[in-house]
């Protein structure tokens, strides 16, 4: 095998001495030798390129992908027994080629948070239909990549529909992928849904019954005495408010009002309530602006990261402190009113203080002894 | 005589070079010139610092405010203001809700491989579900099976219970699962926006299973606005020793909606 190699080695050296212009045997041989060298360069120049080509052409394989938006992301309507209303939504596809339906179906609220839950069967008086010459509720309909289909939707509330507040979500559902034989599998199917809120109203007024269920701030120190709840915080802790809404009437109510924080000093900041909907026979929590920026992404992350919250505080804190906040449920409605209060002082900045000066003692004591 | 031959084969030789050169030249170019032809998109015009997407066609827009009044301007909208007709109110439209990055949710892989089953060997596989919304802010996904794990002949593979007595998960609570003789179907979630219970890859909790009537349950919610929330699922089999021997399968439903 190394007699092999050797023998390799020198014809490979004789070659090279060959074709030296000072080195070789004759010009004939040199000019032949240049010649070969070009076409070998050339070789060697394609098979880079192909090379190039190639690498440069290849993509990543990637595996079967939904991408579904819906536009508009809600529709509020107020509407009289026996009329209709179209409506146009849009469902684009950002992913694969697919095959989906559009579909409604009812929704309930499930939390304060506003979140919710869709009714796998279809309930109440309200009647959906599509308009498109082509395309009916639960039809299958193909839409390839970066395409969209508008569906136009007929909601219609029959005569003799009762008054009340009804809640649905629209959404388009694509197909689930085809199983594969022979292993276990589990098949993603995406859906995607826009809410409608629906209030049947014969002459328009609705019944409005608000109120504050819960406004207060979440503080880690409570004390209760004389049946009154104390709440502490140190000086420099966010304070965390939480300003839930319950909506006792029939129909949907979207509170606006403020929060207003008071010091003992006389100084004043004022929060403004985002309007948003409390669905009939539900409760939810209103945020309110400008809040401090939350970052729960810390190893540790503070107690308020747990639950939702309204609105956070954030500053130097002293002495005791009143929080107030006045909701109106609707125009003309009368408008409700709650508070609640805490305490800050610098507990962090004493108990070092403290800590500094014992330590400093002790070692006066001991430089004296 | 022979002087000059060896020049022309010089000039010769010089000339296949210089025409090698250009040849290779042009290939490459014509090479990176078709590899980099992009697919061509609609109007949205993006620099390192910023990015307009054009939701609709407008005329022109703005949010313009003073020491008394803030306005939002759209003109051109279609459906852009609350409208009445008779018998009926709708608000409707990016003006009312200021969609301008349209509600959308990805699921990256929507077939989800657990290969071959073996007993007491757990199979994971994952997938990423991604939510943009640029609209009224407030979204949640919920998840939801067909049914448990099933194969043609009717076997199931149960919906797990994690590891059992103090680690029992439910559809609501996730809890430990790492015995290897803990038996089931489940996922563990992990990135933003989902659920605090998931407290490291470990977690798992079963899906609801819609047979059995059980409500879906959110996997993701946010009450801010978000642009490319992303969590991954991960979807977790092991089965006992007399489970049958069969092709198991399910669909699980995620449902992406924006806040009402």
């Amino acid at each position: 095998m190394s007699k092999v190699k050797g023998q390799k080695y020198k014809s490979k050296v004789k070659n090279e001495l060959s074709c030296h212009p000072e080195l070789g045997s004759g010009s004939a041989d040199s000019g032949q030798a240049r010649m070969t060298e070009g076409r070998s360069r050339n070789k060697f120049g394609m098979t880079i390129v192909t090379f190039a080509f190639f690498l440069l052409t290849l993509r990543p394989v990637f595996a079967q992908q939904v991408s579904l938006s819906i536009s508009p992301p809600l529709l509020e309507l107020v509407i009289k027994p026996g009329k209709s209303v179209l409506i146009a939504y849009r469902i684009g596809n950002f992913g694969d080629p697919t095959i989906m339906k559009a579909r409604v179906l009812p929704f309930v609220p499930v939390d304060s948070a506003g979140n919710i839950v869709l009714k796998e069967e279809f309930e109440g008086p309200i009647r959906f239909s599509l308009d498109n010459a082509d395309i009916q509720l639960d039809q299958a309909v193909f839409l390839n990549t970066k395409a969209s289909q508008q569906f136009l939707l007929r909601i219609r509330v029959p005569e003799g529909a009762p008054e009340g507040d009804y809640y649905y979500t629209f959404f388009g559902e694509a197909q689930p992928a085809t199983g594969t034989e022979g292993t276990s599998a589990s098949r993603a199917q995406a859906r995607i849904g826009s809410n409608i809120l629906i209030t049947v109203s014969r002459s328009g007024r609705v019944d409005i019954k608000g109120k504050i269920a819960q406004f207060e701030v979440l503080s880690r120190f409570t004390l209760k005495l004389f049946e009154k709840s104390w709440r502490f915080f140190d000086s420099g802790d966010k304070i965390p408010v939480i300003l839930i809404a319950a909506n006792e009437g029939r129909n949907l109510v979207k509170p606006q009002g403020e929060i207003v924080l008071r010091g003992n000093f006389g100084e004043k900041a004022t929060y403004k309530v985002h309007p948003q909907n409390v669905l009939s026979g539900s409760q939810r929590l209103l945020s309110a602006t400008p809040s401090a920026e939350v970052n729960c992404d810390v190893k540790k992350p503070p107690a308020y990261c747990r639950r939702p919250i309204s609105l956070l505080l954030s500053g130097f804190f002293l002495g005791s402190y009143k929080l107030s906040t006045t909701l109106s449920f609707a125009e003309g409605a009368q408008n409700v009113f709650a508070q609640t209060s805490f305490i800050a002082f610098p507990f962090k900045f004493v108990l070092g203080l403290f800590g500094a000066l014992f330590v400093v003692a002790l070692i006066v004591k001991r430089v004296r002894e | 005589m022979r002087k000059s031959k060896n020049e022309d084969r010089k000039r010769k030789n010089n000339r296949e070079k210089l025409k090698t050169f250009y040849i290779l030249v042009v290939a490459f170019t014509s090479s990176i010139l078709v590899l980099s032809f992009g697919s061509v998109f609609a109007a949205n015009y993006e620099s390192e610092r910023y990015r307009i997407q054009f939701g609709e066609v407008n005329i022109g827009g703005a949010n313009l405010n003073s020491a008394n009044y803030d306005l939002s301007v759209s003109l051109g909208q279609t459906a852009a203001e609350e409208f009445q007709s008779q018998g009926y109110i709708v608000k409707a439209g990016f003006q009312y809700l200021h969609s301008i990055i349209p509600f959308q949710f990805s699921i990256t892989d929507v077939s989800i491989d657990l290969g071959t089953l073996s007993p007491n060997k757990p199979q994971t596989a994952q997938t990423t579900l991604i939510v943009s919304f640029g609209g009224a802010g407030q979204y949640q996904v919920t998840a939801a099976e067909e049914n448990p794990l099933r194969a043609l002949s009717g076997k199931t593979i149960e919906d797990t219970s994690c590891n059992g007595e103090a680690h029992t998960c439910t559809d609501t609570s996730a809890k430990l699962w790492t015995s290897n003789a803990s038996y089931g179907f489940g996922y563990n979630m992990s990135g933003d926006d989902v659920p605090q219970d998931f407290i490291n890859s470990n977690y798992y909790r079963p899906f609801p299973d819609l047979s059995n009537n059980e409500p879906p349950q959110i996997v993701m919610s946010n009450q801010d606005v978000g642009k490319n929330r992303q969590a991954v699922v991960t979807f977790k089999a092991n089965i006992s020793p007399s489970q049958e021997v069969g092709s198991y399968q399910t669909v699980v439903k995620f449902t992406a909606t924006p806040s009402y």
